[in-house]
């Protein structure tokens, strides 16, 4: 196994059995996945897809009923592997009685770190989260955003190498998201993996550069963000399009969308835009765009957990 | 030594010196997780106003010694000990009543301090193990008995300091009230602190077992009480009718531990009275580090 792994997975799996009647419930399932280090890693999944039991495994708060995960290379149930490890729990219930600054010097002396240490990184990561006036004050009069940012704060304190963040931005408003997403882009190129667990499609979409889809706790998807995007085709916009040219180019086209002042080609491969670029021009049109059509995130999403799309009606709502 | 000679030095040093060095630095980062753990114990309690209310009691209770010194009911009845006797064995009568009084006192502080402790500590437990906390704590480089280790060692802490202040306040009060002097009154510190330490391990099982504060509280009440009945075994052995039932008793007596005989051991000898330490103390400390150890068992097996 490699070490240049941030996390690499096993086999892993958990089964959960009920208290009286031993029924079998199994929340992940042979679940083998590799984290290069220094990605942004998003893991997908429905609710009780088993994302939560898997990060808990991975951090030693749920034991493997089968496999083994290790961080770095080192079995993930040895506490030294958690040394290089932030966590962001969700639901995270943070004693109330600490203040910001009082919760940060707790967990970093947890995480090993010394006193001087600790003294020279609070100010620093109040700074960052945008808590710097608010380090004395005792967390109960924290809102929800902010004590997310504080929780971002926790997780960074000893400067970990991987930084695992389940619903890092779950009930914060769109302010309070765009400042974590900034402070986790702000990780960019420090070597920082960020293990993000979340059921925000767009989120993940906007911030990772690879993906897992998780369904009924099996691996169902794994691979970077780009090509499970990308793939689809282009979008080819002419305009001064005659019929005849308009025939010719369908040859190589999918499908084609009368617009106002054109045409929009739907074409499927790079070769096929050129030889359609080639014969618009011959024809007498007006290159206007040419745009690689991505499907979203919730289209791979839904297409690999067999999920229903929501109808209209329902998508206003929410 | 300069930096140069620190260089040099660290150059120098071979595979096993940083070995050691790193062993030395982990051991450095135990102690300060422990002493983490410890503070954010003593921390929560006075945040719950559990330390604070300990010590407001343990105020009360000084105050009221003090009261009734004042209005000199010791002094009457002190008198009234010395009266029938001769004047020359007056003042061993006095000694005899105030070294009585002495241990009357401790039983009570005893009693007082055990259960005052049991109260303010059977949710301390549960509440670390409450979801989006424990499963924070334990996604830090802190091992599981670790973790316990800490909150059974912050709470001990706290009901130390607060039964150091009670009983040391009480006996400065009687040794300055009758100007006798008995050190021996002081017994009253550890052994409720060694009772408290047993009943703590308890607490902290029943706590990582159901995660229930009430439950840890009766659990733990309810083997004193059952402690000071099967404390009269000799009574009762004498009355019940079946061999097994006299085994079982005297097999519960042995296994739980016993309040009631160090409360009796610890009162004797502060009467200076023969007392039997060793079996009460060595059969209540077994029956702490077995029940500690299954907690530490039970709280490695656990999802959180």
């Amino acid at each position: 196994m490699s070490t240049t792994l941030a996390i690499e997975t096993e086999g892993l799996g958990k089964t959960y059995r009920t208290r009286w009647g031993g029924k079998e419930i199994t929340a992940v399932a042979g679940l083998s996945l590799q984290v290069p280090a220094a990605t942004k890693y998003g893991l997908l999944g429905a609710n009780g897809a088993g994302k939560t039991t898997f990060v808990k495994m991975l951090l030693a708060a749920v034991r493997p009923s089968a496999g083994r995960a290790l961080l770095f290379g080192k079995d993930a149930d040895r506490p030294e592997s958690r040394r290089e490890v932030g966590y962001l729990p969700e639901n995270h219930r943070f004693p109330t009685y600490f203040t910001g600054a009082g919760m940060l010097d707790f967990y970093g002396a947890l995480s090993g770190m010394s006193g001087g240490d600790r003294r020279q990184r609070i100010p620093e990561l109040l700074t960052l989260v945008g808590l710097e006036s608010w380090g004395e004050v005792r967390i109960k009069k924290y809102s929800k955003g902010m004590l997310q940012r504080l929780g971002l704060a926790q997780a960074l304190m000893h400067r970990p190498r991987l930084l695992v963040l389940d619903e890092p931005t779950d009930g914060v408003d769109p302010a309070g998201r765009r400042h974590i997403r900034d402070v986790l882009n702000g990780l960019t190129g420090t070597g920082v993996t960020v293990f993000l667990n979340s059921h925000l499609l767009s989120e993940v979409e906007l911030f990772c550069d690879h993906v897992a889809i998780l369904s009924k706790g099996k691996l169902a998807l794994e691979g970077k963000m780009r090509s499970l995007l990308a793939g689809r085709g282009y979008l080819l916009t002419a305009r001064q399009v005659s019929e005849a040219t308009k025939r010719e180019v369908m040859g190589v086209a999918s499908g084609a969308r009368p617009l106002d002042d054109g045409v929009e080609f739907q074409i499927g491969s790079p070769e096929d835009v050129n030889g359609a670029i080639d014969k618009l021009r011959a024809g007498g049109a007006m290159i206007h765009s040419v745009i690689p059509t991505m499907s979203s995130l919730e289209d791979v999403f839904l297409a690999t957990t067999g999920l229903p799309r929501p109808a209209p009606a329902a998508e206003a709502k929410t | 030594m300069s930096a140069e000679a620190k260089t040099v030095a660290g150059a120098v040093a071979g595979p096993g010196s940083v070995a050691a060095s790193a062993g030395a630095q982990l051991n450095s980062a135990r102690w300060r997780v422990l002493l983490a753990l410890i503070l954010d114990t003593i921390q929560e309690a006075r945040a719950r106003w559990l330390f604070w209310g300990l010590f407001g009691l343990s105020t009360l209770l000084i105050l009221f010694f003090l009261f009734v010194l004042k209005i000199d009911l010791v002094q009457g009845a002190v008198a009234i000990a010395g009266l029938p006797v001769r004047a020359s064995r007056q003042v061993s009568n006095m000694e005899k009543f105030v070294r009585a009084a002495y241990g009357f006192v401790a039983l009570f502080l005893f009693t007082w301090g055990t259960f005052l402790a049991i109260f303010a500590s059977a949710g301390l437990m549960p509440a670390v193990l409450e979801p989006g906390r424990i499963g924070l704590l334990l996604s830090k480089p802190v091992t599981r008995p670790m973790l316990i280790a800490g909150r059974y060692l912050g709470n001990l802490l706290v009901v130390a300091l607060n039964h150091v202040y009670l009983v040391t306040s009480i006996y400065l009060i009687i040794g300055w009230k009758s100007e006798i002097w008995h050190p021996r009154f002081l017994y009253a510190i550890p052994v409720t602190v060694f009772l408290f330490a047993v009943l703590l391990t308890v607490v902290v099982f029943i706590g990582v077992l159901s995660e229930s504060a009430a439950l840890s509280l009766m659990v733990a009440a309810a083997l004193v009480f059952i402690s000071l009945v099967l404390a009269q075994r000799e009574i009762v052995v004498k009355l019940l009718s079946s061999d097994w039932s006299r085994q079982l008793w005297e097999g519960l007596y042995w296994a739980l531990p016993k309040a009631w005989d160090l409360g009796k051991v610890m009162r004797a000898a502060i009467q200076g009275e023969p007392a039997n330490w060793f079996e009460p103390v060595w059969t209540s400390a077994v029956f702490g580090v077995f029940v500690l150890s299954a907690s530490i068992y039970l709280f490695r097996r656990k999802d959180y």
